[in-house]
Protein backbone atom coordinates (compact mmCIF):
# COMPACT_ATOMS: atom_id res chain seq x y z
CA UNK A 1 0.00 0.00 0.00
CA UNK A 2 1.07 3.53 -0.48
CA UNK A 3 0.85 5.95 2.08
CA UNK A 4 1.52 9.99 2.73
CA UNK A 5 4.39 10.15 5.69
CA UNK A 6 4.20 13.87 7.26
CA UNK A 7 6.91 14.42 8.94
CA UNK A 8 7.43 17.42 11.34
CA UNK A 9 10.87 18.85 10.84
CA UNK A 10 12.15 22.03 13.14
CA UNK A 11 15.75 22.75 13.77
CA UNK A 12 15.93 25.62 15.93
CA UNK A 13 19.17 27.14 15.48
CA UNK A 14 18.66 27.19 11.56
CA UNK A 15 14.80 27.70 11.06
CA UNK A 16 12.52 30.06 11.95
CA UNK A 17 9.13 28.10 11.97
CA UNK A 18 8.72 24.13 12.20
CA UNK A 19 7.42 22.56 8.61
CA UNK A 20 6.32 19.48 7.44
CA UNK A 21 7.98 17.31 5.17
CA UNK A 22 5.72 14.69 3.32
CA UNK A 23 7.18 11.45 2.32
CA UNK A 24 5.14 8.93 -0.35
CA UNK A 25 6.26 5.34 0.29
CA UNK A 26 5.22 2.05 -1.06
CA UNK A 27 5.15 -0.16 2.46
CA UNK A 28 3.62 -2.91 4.02
CA UNK A 29 0.37 -2.33 6.22
CA UNK A 30 2.59 -4.46 8.69
CA UNK A 31 5.67 -2.48 8.93
CA UNK A 32 5.84 -0.11 12.07
CA UNK A 33 6.05 3.37 12.26
CA UNK A 34 9.43 3.10 13.47
CA UNK A 35 10.42 1.38 9.93
CA UNK A 36 8.77 4.39 7.95
CA UNK A 37 11.21 6.43 9.51
CA UNK A 38 14.30 3.76 9.93
CA UNK A 39 13.27 4.37 5.82
CA UNK A 40 13.28 7.91 5.47
CA UNK A 41 16.53 8.69 7.68
CA UNK A 42 18.16 5.31 5.75
CA UNK A 43 17.27 6.10 2.35
CA UNK A 44 15.94 9.63 1.68
CA UNK A 45 16.95 12.38 3.85
CA UNK A 46 19.53 11.30 6.51
CA UNK A 47 18.79 14.79 8.46
CA UNK A 48 16.05 13.46 10.20
CA UNK A 49 16.36 13.00 13.58
CA UNK A 50 14.65 10.78 16.31
CA UNK A 51 15.08 8.87 19.24
CA UNK A 52 14.76 4.86 19.28
CA UNK A 53 16.75 2.13 21.19
CA UNK A 54 14.89 -1.63 21.62
CA UNK A 55 12.55 -1.45 19.12
CA UNK A 56 10.71 -3.35 20.84
CA UNK A 57 8.40 -1.27 23.27
CA UNK A 58 10.67 -1.96 26.16
CA UNK A 59 12.99 1.19 26.48
CA UNK A 60 10.42 3.80 25.84
CA UNK A 61 12.67 6.02 23.49
CA UNK A 62 10.90 6.23 20.75
CA UNK A 63 7.53 8.05 22.14
CA UNK A 64 5.75 10.52 19.73
CA UNK A 65 2.47 11.23 18.37
CA UNK A 66 1.04 9.52 15.74
CA UNK A 67 -1.83 11.09 14.20
CA UNK A 68 -1.81 13.36 17.07
CA UNK A 69 -1.99 10.46 19.62
CA UNK A 70 1.01 9.52 22.01
CA UNK A 71 2.27 6.21 20.88
CA UNK A 72 5.55 4.59 20.54
CA UNK A 73 6.78 4.41 16.95
CA UNK A 74 7.98 0.70 17.35
CA UNK A 75 4.35 -0.56 18.70
CA UNK A 76 2.18 0.51 16.09
CA UNK A 77 1.58 -1.16 12.48
CA UNK A 78 0.81 1.12 9.47
CA UNK A 79 -2.40 -1.23 9.47
CA UNK A 80 -3.48 -0.29 13.23
CA UNK A 81 -4.02 3.49 12.10
CA UNK A 82 -6.64 2.91 9.43
CA UNK A 83 -5.39 5.11 6.95
CA UNK A 84 -2.80 5.99 4.27
CA UNK A 85 -2.34 9.44 6.07
CA UNK A 86 0.02 9.43 8.93
CA UNK A 87 1.24 12.41 10.69
CA UNK A 88 4.28 12.05 13.35
CA UNK A 89 5.45 15.07 15.39
CA UNK A 90 7.38 15.22 18.83
CA UNK A 91 5.87 14.76 21.92
CA UNK A 92 4.52 18.10 23.40
CA UNK A 93 5.25 19.98 26.39
CA UNK A 94 8.70 19.52 25.68
CA UNK A 95 11.29 21.85 24.24
CA UNK A 96 11.63 20.68 20.63
CA UNK A 97 16.11 19.74 20.09
CA UNK A 98 15.52 19.02 16.59
CA UNK A 99 12.78 17.30 14.61
CA UNK A 100 11.35 14.32 16.86
CA UNK A 101 13.66 14.90 19.38
CA UNK A 102 12.53 16.75 22.68
CA UNK A 103 14.22 17.87 25.64
CA UNK A 104 13.35 15.25 28.16
CA UNK A 105 15.63 17.16 30.98
CA UNK A 106 12.49 18.60 32.48
CA UNK A 107 10.58 15.73 32.30
CA UNK A 108 13.60 13.69 34.38
CA UNK A 109 14.38 16.31 36.48
CA UNK A 110 10.46 15.66 38.27
CA UNK A 111 10.98 11.98 38.06
CA UNK A 112 14.02 12.70 40.50
CA UNK A 113 12.08 14.74 42.80
CA UNK A 114 9.99 12.33 43.46
CA UNK A 115 13.14 10.01 44.91
CA UNK A 116 12.23 6.67 42.79
CA UNK A 117 14.94 4.80 44.86
CA UNK A 118 14.48 2.20 47.28
CA UNK A 119 14.81 4.00 50.61
CA UNK A 120 15.57 1.96 53.90
CA UNK A 121 18.71 2.42 56.08
CA UNK A 122 17.03 -0.57 58.46
CA UNK A 123 18.97 -3.95 59.23
CA UNK A 124 16.51 -6.98 57.94
CA UNK A 125 15.19 -8.95 60.60
CA UNK A 126 17.63 -12.06 59.19
CA UNK A 127 20.28 -9.49 57.95
CA UNK A 128 19.89 -10.42 54.67
CA UNK A 129 17.04 -9.30 52.73
CA UNK A 130 13.22 -7.62 53.70
CA UNK A 131 10.84 -10.15 52.83
CA UNK A 132 7.39 -9.21 51.36
CA UNK A 133 4.29 -11.54 50.90
CA UNK A 134 2.75 -11.88 47.34
CA UNK A 135 -0.08 -10.03 48.36
CA UNK A 136 2.11 -7.26 49.65
CA UNK A 137 4.36 -7.20 46.08
CA UNK A 138 1.28 -6.78 43.88
CA UNK A 139 0.03 -3.94 45.47
CA UNK A 140 2.51 -2.02 43.65
CA UNK A 141 2.72 -4.87 40.30
CA UNK A 142 1.10 -2.19 38.10
CA UNK A 143 3.45 0.75 38.86
CA UNK A 144 6.58 -1.41 38.42
CA UNK A 145 6.05 -2.01 34.37
CA UNK A 146 6.84 2.33 33.46
CA UNK A 147 9.26 2.64 31.26
CA UNK A 148 9.65 6.22 31.17
CA UNK A 149 8.76 6.82 27.68
CA UNK A 150 6.98 10.33 28.83
CA UNK A 151 4.16 9.10 27.11
CA UNK A 152 1.83 10.08 29.59
CA UNK A 153 3.52 13.15 31.02
CA UNK A 154 3.06 14.96 27.70
CA UNK A 155 -0.65 13.70 27.24
CA UNK A 156 -1.39 15.61 30.64
CA UNK A 157 -3.46 18.96 29.74
CA UNK A 158 -2.12 19.80 33.02
CA UNK A 159 1.54 19.51 32.47
CA UNK A 160 0.76 21.24 28.49
CA UNK A 161 -0.32 24.38 30.36
CA UNK A 162 2.22 24.32 33.76
CA UNK A 163 5.23 22.32 32.78
CA UNK A 164 5.93 22.70 36.78
CA UNK A 165 3.37 20.01 37.67
CA UNK A 166 5.43 17.01 38.59
CA UNK A 167 3.32 14.86 35.78
CA UNK A 168 1.77 11.50 35.68
CA UNK A 169 4.90 9.28 35.21
CA UNK A 170 6.45 11.02 38.06
CA UNK A 171 3.38 9.58 40.53
CA UNK A 172 3.69 6.51 39.14
CA UNK A 173 6.82 6.06 39.65
CA UNK A 174 6.43 7.26 43.52
CA UNK A 175 3.74 5.14 43.85
CA UNK A 176 5.72 2.05 43.04
CA UNK A 177 8.04 2.80 45.83
CA UNK A 178 4.95 4.54 48.22
CA UNK A 179 2.96 1.09 48.64
CA UNK A 180 6.36 -1.16 48.63
CA UNK A 181 5.98 -2.68 51.99
CA UNK A 182 9.81 -1.95 52.35
CA UNK A 183 10.26 1.28 51.50
CA UNK A 184 10.73 3.48 54.37
CA UNK A 185 10.55 6.84 52.34
CA UNK A 186 7.14 7.35 51.45
CA UNK A 187 6.77 10.63 53.88
CA UNK A 188 9.65 12.53 51.57
CA UNK A 189 7.94 11.29 48.83
CA UNK A 190 4.52 12.33 49.68
CA UNK A 191 5.79 15.69 50.76
CA UNK A 192 7.22 16.57 47.44
CA UNK A 193 3.34 15.53 45.87
CA UNK A 194 1.60 17.08 48.25
CA UNK A 195 3.14 19.93 47.32
CA UNK A 196 1.05 22.91 44.80
CA UNK A 197 2.23 21.18 41.53
CA UNK A 198 1.79 17.72 42.99
CA UNK A 199 -0.88 15.46 42.50
CA UNK A 200 -3.24 18.35 43.15
CA UNK A 201 -3.00 19.14 39.48
CA UNK A 202 -3.77 16.27 38.34
CA UNK A 203 -7.65 16.83 36.75
CA UNK A 204 -8.19 13.09 36.06
CA UNK A 205 -8.42 14.05 32.19
CA UNK A 206 -7.76 10.30 31.98
CA UNK A 207 -5.68 10.89 29.25
CA UNK A 208 -2.39 9.59 30.83
CA UNK A 209 -4.14 6.20 30.92
CA UNK A 210 -5.30 6.06 27.40
CA UNK A 211 -1.52 6.83 26.40
CA UNK A 212 0.95 4.70 28.49
CA UNK A 213 1.87 2.26 25.88
CA UNK A 214 1.86 0.04 29.13
CA UNK A 215 -1.20 0.05 29.79
CA UNK A 216 -0.59 1.11 33.57
CA UNK A 217 -3.84 2.61 35.24
CA UNK A 218 -1.91 5.98 35.76
CA UNK A 219 -5.15 7.55 36.95
CA UNK A 220 -5.77 5.18 39.11
CA UNK A 221 -2.35 5.35 40.86
CA UNK A 222 -2.58 9.12 41.41
CA UNK A 223 -6.02 8.74 42.60
CA UNK A 224 -4.29 6.04 45.58
CA UNK A 225 -1.68 8.25 46.16
CA UNK A 226 -3.91 11.04 46.84
CA UNK A 227 -6.11 8.96 48.52
CA UNK A 228 -3.05 8.00 51.38
CA UNK A 229 -2.49 12.01 51.50
CA UNK A 230 -5.73 11.90 52.73
CA UNK A 231 -6.12 8.93 54.62
CA UNK A 232 -2.63 8.16 55.87
CA UNK A 233 -2.73 4.73 55.34
CA UNK A 234 -0.97 2.62 53.34
CA UNK A 235 -2.58 -0.08 52.47
CA UNK B 1 9.89 -16.82 61.83
CA UNK B 2 7.72 -14.32 60.79
CA UNK B 3 7.97 -13.48 57.24
CA UNK B 4 6.56 -10.80 56.39
CA UNK B 5 4.38 -7.55 58.49
CA UNK B 6 1.05 -7.76 57.00
CA UNK B 7 -0.13 -4.69 59.53
CA UNK B 8 -1.22 -1.52 57.74
CA UNK B 9 1.25 1.19 57.63
CA UNK B 10 0.98 4.47 58.31
CA UNK B 11 2.03 7.83 57.01
CA UNK B 12 1.71 11.63 58.85
CA UNK B 13 1.48 14.25 55.93
CA UNK B 14 0.80 17.48 56.95
CA UNK B 15 -2.47 19.07 55.13
CA UNK B 16 -1.23 22.23 52.90
CA UNK B 17 -2.88 25.07 51.62
CA UNK B 18 -3.80 22.81 48.21
CA UNK B 19 -4.40 19.90 49.92
CA UNK B 20 -7.43 21.49 51.69
CA UNK B 21 -8.34 23.47 48.36
CA UNK B 22 -8.13 20.03 46.88
CA UNK B 23 -10.60 18.29 49.77
CA UNK B 24 -12.90 21.86 49.66
CA UNK B 25 -13.46 21.90 45.65
CA UNK B 26 -15.08 17.98 46.42
CA UNK B 27 -16.92 18.54 49.77
CA UNK B 28 -18.15 21.86 48.67
CA UNK B 29 -19.67 20.55 45.45
CA UNK B 30 -21.85 17.19 47.80
CA UNK B 31 -23.05 20.23 50.10
CA UNK B 32 -24.01 22.04 46.78
CA UNK B 33 -25.74 19.75 45.11
CA UNK B 34 -28.45 19.48 47.84
CA UNK B 35 -28.45 23.12 48.22
CA UNK B 36 -29.07 24.57 44.53
CA UNK B 37 -31.32 21.45 44.03
CA UNK B 38 -33.72 22.07 46.75
CA UNK B 39 -33.31 26.07 45.57
CA UNK B 40 -33.95 25.61 41.74
CA UNK B 41 -36.97 22.99 42.50
CA UNK B 42 -38.70 25.73 44.68
CA UNK B 43 -38.03 29.10 42.59
CA UNK B 44 -38.52 27.78 39.25
CA UNK B 45 -40.52 24.80 39.77
CA UNK B 46 -42.80 24.93 42.81
CA UNK B 47 -43.26 28.68 43.11
CA UNK B 48 -42.23 29.07 38.77
CA UNK B 49 -40.34 32.30 37.91
CA UNK B 50 -43.63 34.27 36.42
CA UNK B 51 -44.99 34.28 39.84
CA UNK B 52 -41.72 35.45 41.56
CA UNK B 53 -42.10 39.36 42.00
CA UNK B 54 -40.85 41.30 45.03
CA UNK B 55 -43.50 40.74 47.32
CA UNK B 56 -42.48 37.03 47.09
CA UNK B 57 -39.02 37.95 47.39
CA UNK B 58 -39.95 39.89 50.34
CA UNK B 59 -42.12 37.38 51.97
CA UNK B 60 -39.05 34.94 51.98
CA UNK B 61 -36.39 37.05 53.35
CA UNK B 62 -38.84 38.21 55.91
CA UNK B 63 -38.05 34.75 56.76
CA UNK B 64 -34.71 34.21 58.76
CA UNK B 65 -34.24 30.50 58.21
CA UNK B 66 -34.79 31.67 54.49
CA UNK B 67 -31.64 34.41 54.77
CA UNK B 68 -29.61 31.96 56.48
CA UNK B 69 -30.30 29.24 53.42
CA UNK B 70 -29.61 31.96 51.02
CA UNK B 71 -26.25 33.13 52.55
CA UNK B 72 -24.93 30.04 52.79
CA UNK B 73 -26.12 28.67 49.06
CA UNK B 74 -24.00 31.82 47.72
CA UNK B 75 -21.41 31.76 50.22
CA UNK B 76 -20.65 27.72 48.84
CA UNK B 77 -21.58 28.23 45.42
CA UNK B 78 -19.41 31.53 44.92
CA UNK B 79 -16.27 29.80 47.20
CA UNK B 80 -16.52 26.37 44.72
CA UNK B 81 -16.45 29.19 41.95
CA UNK B 82 -13.60 31.26 42.95
CA UNK B 83 -11.64 27.89 43.64
CA UNK B 84 -12.36 26.40 40.67
CA UNK B 85 -11.14 29.93 39.06
CA UNK B 86 -8.07 29.92 40.98
CA UNK B 87 -7.18 26.21 39.88
CA UNK B 88 -7.98 27.46 36.31
CA UNK B 89 -5.76 30.77 36.56
CA UNK B 90 -2.77 28.53 37.97
CA UNK B 91 -2.83 26.92 34.53
CA UNK B 92 -1.79 30.53 33.26
CA UNK B 93 -0.19 32.05 35.52
CA UNK B 94 3.85 31.84 36.39
CA UNK B 95 5.62 32.73 39.47
CA UNK B 96 4.90 32.35 42.77
CA UNK B 97 4.30 35.65 43.67
CA UNK B 98 1.57 36.13 41.17
CA UNK B 99 -0.25 32.93 41.62
CA UNK B 100 -0.09 34.61 45.51
CA UNK B 101 -1.53 37.72 44.44
CA UNK B 102 -3.93 36.10 42.20
CA UNK B 103 -5.00 34.00 44.84
CA UNK B 104 -5.63 36.86 47.28
CA UNK B 105 -7.52 38.63 44.74
CA UNK B 106 -9.96 36.03 44.21
CA UNK B 107 -10.37 35.67 48.00
CA UNK B 108 -11.14 39.58 48.42
CA UNK B 109 -13.50 39.43 45.31
CA UNK B 110 -15.16 36.09 47.40
CA UNK B 111 -16.04 37.70 50.55
CA UNK B 112 -16.99 41.12 48.91
CA UNK B 113 -19.94 39.22 46.84
CA UNK B 114 -20.21 37.39 49.66
CA UNK B 115 -20.30 40.42 51.90
CA UNK B 116 -22.44 42.09 49.76
CA UNK B 117 -24.85 39.48 49.10
CA UNK B 118 -25.31 38.84 52.58
CA UNK B 119 -25.91 42.07 53.61
CA UNK B 120 -28.96 42.41 51.20
CA UNK B 121 -30.48 39.32 52.71
CA UNK B 122 -29.64 40.01 56.45
CA UNK B 123 -30.25 43.79 56.39
CA UNK B 124 -32.36 44.52 52.89
CA UNK B 125 -35.49 43.89 53.76
CA UNK B 126 -36.56 47.04 55.95
CA UNK B 127 -40.63 47.79 54.52
CA UNK B 128 -43.28 46.55 56.15
CA UNK B 129 -45.04 43.14 54.46
CA UNK B 130 -46.90 43.40 52.81
CA UNK B 131 -46.01 46.18 50.32
CA UNK B 132 -47.85 49.07 49.39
Amino acid sequence: MEIRLRVFRFQPEKDQRPRYDVFTIETDPTERILDLLEYVRGDVDGSLAFRRSCAHGVCGSDAMRINGRNLLACKVLVKDLGTSEITVEPLLGLRVIKDLIVDMGPFLEHYKSVMPYFINDDIPADGKEFLQSPEQRARFDDTTKCIMCAACTTSCPSFWSNTEYVGPAAIVNAHRFIFDSRDTGAAKRLEVLNEQFGVWRCRTAFNCTEACPREIKITQAIAEVKQVLTSGKLE
Amino acid sequence: MTATSEQIRRVKVRPNYDHVAWKWMRYSALLLIPLVWFHVILQDVIVGVHTMDLDYVAQRWANIGWRVYDALLLGFAMAHGMNGVRQVANDFIKGERARTIMSWALFIFWLAITAIGAAALIGGVRQDFPLN
